[in-house]
């Protein structure tokens, strides 16, 4: 066959350009699924780790900082701890993982991953490839019930990589805390790596769900780090759960007022929660929208 | 908040997908459609009579990957309403009650958005008369434009894991049918439909040009329900064809034999045009044509006799040279959803109720179901679903539940 | 979690599949409705290796006493191995044999033991280098011992064998006389196929032609229905090796039998996806595969056989056992068949089969016609239990150049075979009667065998009887793209493509034949049922 002919054939055969597909009689013995996304591991080699570190201090920060009001608290509490840790935050943009990434200490942002939905960051070869390299991404399958969902995120804590997981599970529609998943819990329970939670604020505000680029005039945000904590021994993913969004909540408070009486509050057991007021869904998106007072010096021109 | 595949508007994705979809079909599930996975917020009955369907398989139908690949006609714009989610050949389950049926009743849907779910009284003269299909209203009343579930942007459809639909379009599927014969009853509906449109003379000779599944199911319902004698069927490839012979064609062959085999069962005479396809002066009593595409609407109107009928059945794609439409006379007949149908001697009946009948007594209708996929593997149900007749798969189908 | 072999049918979403032929392989598209067999996935190997053959070796299977417990200072040991023409292909170093053979020498040492000699068992094979000897056991082993106490088994040194008896069936046992008076002999085995190990170990690796021709010949051939599977009268060879193992046991000598068996990842990294599934290749697996053909078609003969000279399995361990004869190798058989064993059901009319660069026969050397017969109707047919992948009459399609190619030094008495027995007739059991003396007592090809590394005179004949049950069986046998003229001396049928083939096959098997494509290596077993 010349090789032009044996071309066509290959291209033919193996469906170039299209999806690969399974001979009906050997469904039953494919390979589970999970084996067929594009695999993500280049991205954390060394290769990968460098490029991101170039991507993300070079082109991503300065971006960041160009087109917001950035301000981050709390990194100290990440001093001294042996990683890996499971870096959740509340999601309500898709600045978060940008901004989480950016963030990070550098030892920590070296060796961190951004859980990302399979279904729609891994799907096709160039959008997994960005996601991979600027977030070090690795895919959460969150169709499927909970259990081959963290696969991938349970060999990467095993390998002594952390990782960034948003536990409600998509971005909110109205800015408020939305329930969160068990995957998180479940796996930290599994896996004993400890939970450090981040609340972001402001970023909902800045760039809401259908937006993808922040409103002019450099909205403020805010990143804050929490102090990370373990499971406790027989904790249930419910309860454990439960301290996730208190940890976050009180982040959020220390924001919204200080330390010491978002301590208080949560001592009193007044935290008050963030899941937004009760009723029309039109009253939610206005408060979870509401511009948060811009600390700093006044602008000159108005 | 359920999982959803919504169609949305993106220009760009349209004109790409429009100019190179024919070309490269692997760039349309790539990037090119306009289609991405989200988590709708639940949709919820507003009204009386309406209930929300959790669909269990929703096929992938012609028309929809026409949608996708912008090759639909732009006749089609005031009639949906962006975004939807796709979906109209569905079977599922009822999460309310909804009239006489309750909830967990497995159901088919019949897709057309009449004056009845539209809330318009008095209905039109066709909603009235039964023939749904043919509602002048489908852009007015308290739902958004939508010809169809599956192209309204209030209904959901059935690439979803859940949806609406109003009492009227609701038919009760029986125990004993599976999920996968029951997800082809819309499919089979509109095939019976095209059937009668045909009014196919008893003895009298019959073309069908595609074998896919409106191929296929319009060939069963030929043999079930009229008393063509002879039927030629033109279908491009082997699995198409051998699936013809056993659903008893009498004559299975390939597109470019196809006038040859019309020329052989009434002796016409063939002519061969300087440019273009050949034609016959004599030919078939009726042809249908069942694939969209303008080459075998061609083929169609160059075989039928004189004064004979042409019913099309799949949407079609483009333009087809109507000179013999005109010059032997023939009637040319359009074949769009089901509705209710003349059995003579002034009895009618819904075309649903009859495919829900046929089907019941034919078990090995589910082997058309050719694969299945759940929803976050869209790009792969719509890439085979492209190139079905290739890979010898008839109809491919969401699972959206898995 | 390695998933079981499995028998596709080809559909239209089937992509083209591989084929080897030779010293390559191509692309073939099969027809809708063909069955491909497929073997089953790697088994995972045994991580610590050291520790499972030391486990072994104090915890013997079967009724044996450790080993530590059968040295002794100042007995006689003897220690024989597998040869070269296992494992195929050559597995990456260190090779199985070298790991056994130093803890076995290294327990020997600290009992005191003095009297120790290794025996390569090479039966009527060719004596190995000294370069392929050192790669088989290690630097350390062959500078302690080579020469004098390392050594190829020499099948026609008359002084140096004896004989032990006479079986019931009247089978003369003549074994190495070294090995018979030994206190203890230790046989480090590699079961790579079925019909290795157990009792054939020493009743035929350390034999002479004496006692192999009462089991290397046409009718026990034709008895072996396969001799894959040694059960109990499925294979008149494995039985015939039985009766004699048995003899020489109760003739006192006490054999410690110590078996491997090995995963099927037969081929490495850059090879790699000849271990996958043709539709699991990534872009990367199909980029690989192209370049591969393409370089290839491109590269001159010598390089392009170099460069498969050099391939070597990266083979893991997945079991071994040590102790009784019999009781360690109905271990061996069970970790063999969870790793090969493959259910297919019903026979077809056509059987295809890709044939490989490599046969036991021709490691570094060159795979002559003959020893493509073998390897053709001989090994890869009768990888079945129960009947074959063919209805009887039914045609065998092979791959294969079958290059007219001989190896001078390696294989001296095939050449005559082929230019002078195979013109003549190609019969086996007419060759056996006019032939297989002659070429066995000529006094050149055993002077050949003695001091060069040649096969003996007398092998290519149990080369083409090793075909013979599949020549017997199957109506018609096609090879693609074979060279006419070899394929012709040998009495088979050359063309030039798959479709003509089947067009030839036409009037054995009709148009439409059922067709199954045995999709090996990797190695595997088709239990027909």
């Amino acid at each position: 066959m010349g090789m032009k002919s044996e071309l066509k054939a290959m291209a033919e055969g193996f469906r170039w350009g299209r999806r690969p597909l399974v001979p009906r009689s050997a469904e039953e013995h494919a390979k589970p699924k999970i084996d067929r996304v594009f695999p993500s591991d280049w991205a954390r080699t060394d290769a990968g780790v460098a490029a991101r570190q170039v991507l993300l201090k070079g082109a991503m920060h300065p971006i960041v900082r160009n087109e917001l009001t950035l301000r981050v608290f709390g990194r100290d509490n990440l001093e001294g701890v042996d990683p890996p840790l499971i870096f959740y935050s509340n999601h309500s943009s898709h600045l978060d993982a940008t901004l989480i990434m950016c963030t990070l200490p550098d030892a920590w942002q070296a060796k961190t991953g951004v859980g990302a939905a399979r279904d729609y960051f891994f799907d096709v070869w160039w959008r997994q490839a960005f996601t991979a390299l600027v977030y070090g991404a690795f895919p959460i399958d969150r169709t499927r019930g909970a259990k081959g969902a963290v696969d991938k995120a349970r060999e990467l804590l095993s390998e002594g990589w952390s990782i960034v997981v948003f536990p409600e599970g998509t971005r909110s529609a109205d800015g408020h805390l939305q329930r969160f998943r068990h995957g998180a819990a479940r796996l930290a329970l599994e896996t004993g790596a400890g939970l450090a939670p981040i609340a972001i604020v402001g970023a909902f505000q800045a760039m809401p769900k259908g937006r993808f680029w922040p409103r002019s005039g450099r909205p403020p945000v805010t990143v804050r780090y929490g102090e990370p904590f373990w499971p406790i021994e027989g904790e249930t993913h419910q309860d454990l759960s439960r301290r996730m969004t208190q940890a976050v909540t009180q982040l959020f408070h220390e924001e919204r007022t200080t330390w010491w009486e978002a301590l208080h509050r949560a001592q009193r057991g007044e935290t008050p929660t963030l899941v937004g007021p009760q009723g029309p869904d039109w009253l939610r998106r206005w408060e979870g929208s509401r511009p948060l007072g811009r600390k700093g010096p006044a602008k000159v021109w108005e | 908040m359920a999982l959803a595949l919504e169609f949305y508007r993106s220009a760009p994705k349209y004109l790409g997908a429009r100019a190179l979809g024919s070309r490269a079909p692997g760039l349309v599930t790539a990037g090119l459609a306009p289609l991405r996975l989200v988590t709708q917020k639940d949709p919820e009955p507003k009204r009386e009579g309406w209930a929300r369907v959790k669909p269990r398989l929703s096929g992938i139908c012609g028309s929809d990957l026409s949608t996708i690949a912008g090759r639909s006609s732009f006749y089609f714009s005031p009639l949906v309403s962006l975004p939807f989610v796709p979906g109209h050949e569905v079977v599922g389950e009822l999460l309310d009650d909804a009239g006489d049926l309750v909830v967990g009743q497995r159901v088919v849907i019949s897709s057309v958005l009449g004056c009845a779910a539209r809330g318009e009284d008095p209905p039109c003269e066709h909603c009235a008369a039964g023939q749904v299909g043919r509602c002048d209203r489908v852009t007015v009343g308290h739902l958004k434009p939508g010809l169809q579930t599956g192209f309204c942007t209030e209904t959901g459809g059935g690439w979803s894991r859940l949806m609406l639909a109003h009492r009227s379009q609701l038919w009760p599927v029986p125990d004993g049918m599976s999920d996968q014969t029951a997800v082809l009853i819309e499919p089979f509906a509109c095939a019976i439909h095209a059937t009668f449109r045909a009014e196919i003379p008893a003895g009298g000779t019959v073309l069908v040009v595609g074998a896919g599944t409106v191929g296929i199911l319009t060939l069963i319902a030929i043999k079930a329900l009229t008393k063509a004698d002879h039927v030629v069927v033109a279908a491009k490839h082997q699995r198409q064809r051998a699936a013809a012979t056993m659903a008893g064609a009498d004559d299975v062959v390939r597109p470019e034999h196809a006038v040859k085999a019309v020329r052989r069962t009434d002796h016409a005479v063939k002519l061969t045009p300087e440019r273009g396809m050949d034609f016959l002066l004599g030919g078939i009593d009726v042809a249908i044509e069942c694939t969209g595409s303008s080459s075998a609407l061609d083929l169609a109107l160059r075989t039928t006799k004189a004064g004979g009928r042409v019913v099309v059945s799949g949407i079609p794609g483009g333009g087809a040279d109507l000179t013999p439409l005109w010059f032997r006379e023939l009637e040319l007949a359009g074949a769009y959803t089901s509705g209710v149908e003349d059995l003579g001697k002034g009895v009618t009946r819904p075309t649903f109720e009859m495919a829900m009948d046929l089907a019941s007594n034919l078990p090995m209708l589910e082997e058309l179901v050719g694969a299945t996929y759940p929803l976050d593997r869209w790009r792969e149900a719509l890439d085979h679903a492209m190139a079905a007749g290739k890979l010898g798969t008839f109809k491919v189908a969401f699972a959206p539940q898995d | 979690m390695p998933r079981p072999g499995f028998v596709l049918d080809v559909d239209e979403r089937t992509p083209p599949l591989l084929v080897h032929e030779g010293e390559g392989f191509r692309m073939q598209k099969f027809p809708l409705g063909t069955r491909v067999v497929y073997p089953p996935d790697p088994l995972p190997g045994i991580r610590d290796v050291n520790a499972a053959i030391r486990h072994a070796l104090v915890h013997p299977t079967g009724d044996s006493q450790p080993l530590p417990d059968l040295l002794k200072a100042g007995m006689k040991l003897t220690i024989a191995m597998d040869d070269i023409s296992i494992p195929l292909p050559p597995m990456t170093r260190p090779d199985i044999r070298q790991r056994i053979l130093e803890q076995v020498i290294e327990l020997a040492a600290r009992k005191g033991v003095e009297d120790v000699q290794i025996v390569v068992a090479t039966a009527l094979h060719r004596r190995m280098t000294a370069d392929e000897i050192r790669r088989m056991v290690g630097e350390r082993v062959f500078r302690s011992f080579w020469p004098e106490d390392l050594y190829n088994f020499d099948g026609e040194d008359k002084d140096a064998l004896t004989l032990i008896g006479t079986t019931d069936k009247n089978e003369d046992v003549e074994i190495s006389k070294r090995a018979a008076e030994s206190d203890l002999l230790v046989y480090i085995n590699v079961n790579l196929v079925a019909m290795d190990g157990g009792h054939k170990s020493v009743a035929i690796g350390l034999a002479g032609y004496r006692s192999l021709r009462h089991h290397h010949n046409v009718d026990t051939m034709m008895h072996s229905r396969s001799y894959m599977d040694p059960r109990p009268g499925h294979s008149a060879i494995a039985d015939s090796a039985t009766r004699m193992g048995r003899l020489i046991a109760a003739n006192g000598l006490n054999v410690f039998q110590i078996e491997t068996t090995l995963n099927a990842e037969t081929f490495p990294k850059n090879l790699g996806f000849l271990n996958k599934r043709e539709w699991e290749w990534s872009a990367y697996d199909q980029g690989l595969m192209m370049a591969a053909r393409k370089a290839n078609h491109l590269a001159p003969p010598r390089a392009r056989r170099e460069f498969y000279r050099r391939v070597e399995a990266p083979y893991r361990l997945t079991g071994i056992n040590a102790g009784e004869v019999e009781a360690v190798h109905e271990q061996t058989l069970e970790n063999l068949h969870r790793q090969q064993l493959v259910e297919v059901r019903g026979q077809s009319d056509v059987l295809v089969l890709g044939l490989p660069y490599i046969s036991p026969y021709n490691v570094n050397s060159i795979m002559n016609p003959i020893l493509v017969h073998c390897l053709g109707l001989g090994y890869l047919f009768n990888m079945y239990r129960n009947m074959p992948l063919v209805k009887p009459g039914g045609v065998v399609i092979m791959y294969h150049p079958v290059p007219w190619e001989f190896h001078q030094i390696h294989h001296p008495s095939y050449v005559d075979f082929f230019e002078e027995v195979l013109a003549e007739t190609t019969d086996p059991s007419t060759i056996e009667s006019k032939y297989e003396e002659r070429y066995a007592t000529d006094p050149w090809y055993t002077h050949l065998y003695r001091t060069s590394h040649a096969y003996h005179g007398v092998h290519p004949f149990y080369m083409w009887y090793w075909g013979a049950h599949g020549r017997d069986h199957a109506g018609d046998v096609i090879f693609v793209g074979g060279e006419p003229k070899s394929v012709a001396r040998l009495g088979y049928r050359a063309a030039g493509s798959f479709r003509d083939a089947l067009e030839m096959a036409k009037d054995t098997v009709g148009s439409s034949p059922s067709i199954t494509y045995f999709h090996a290596p990797p190695i595997m077993i088709a239990d027909v049922v």
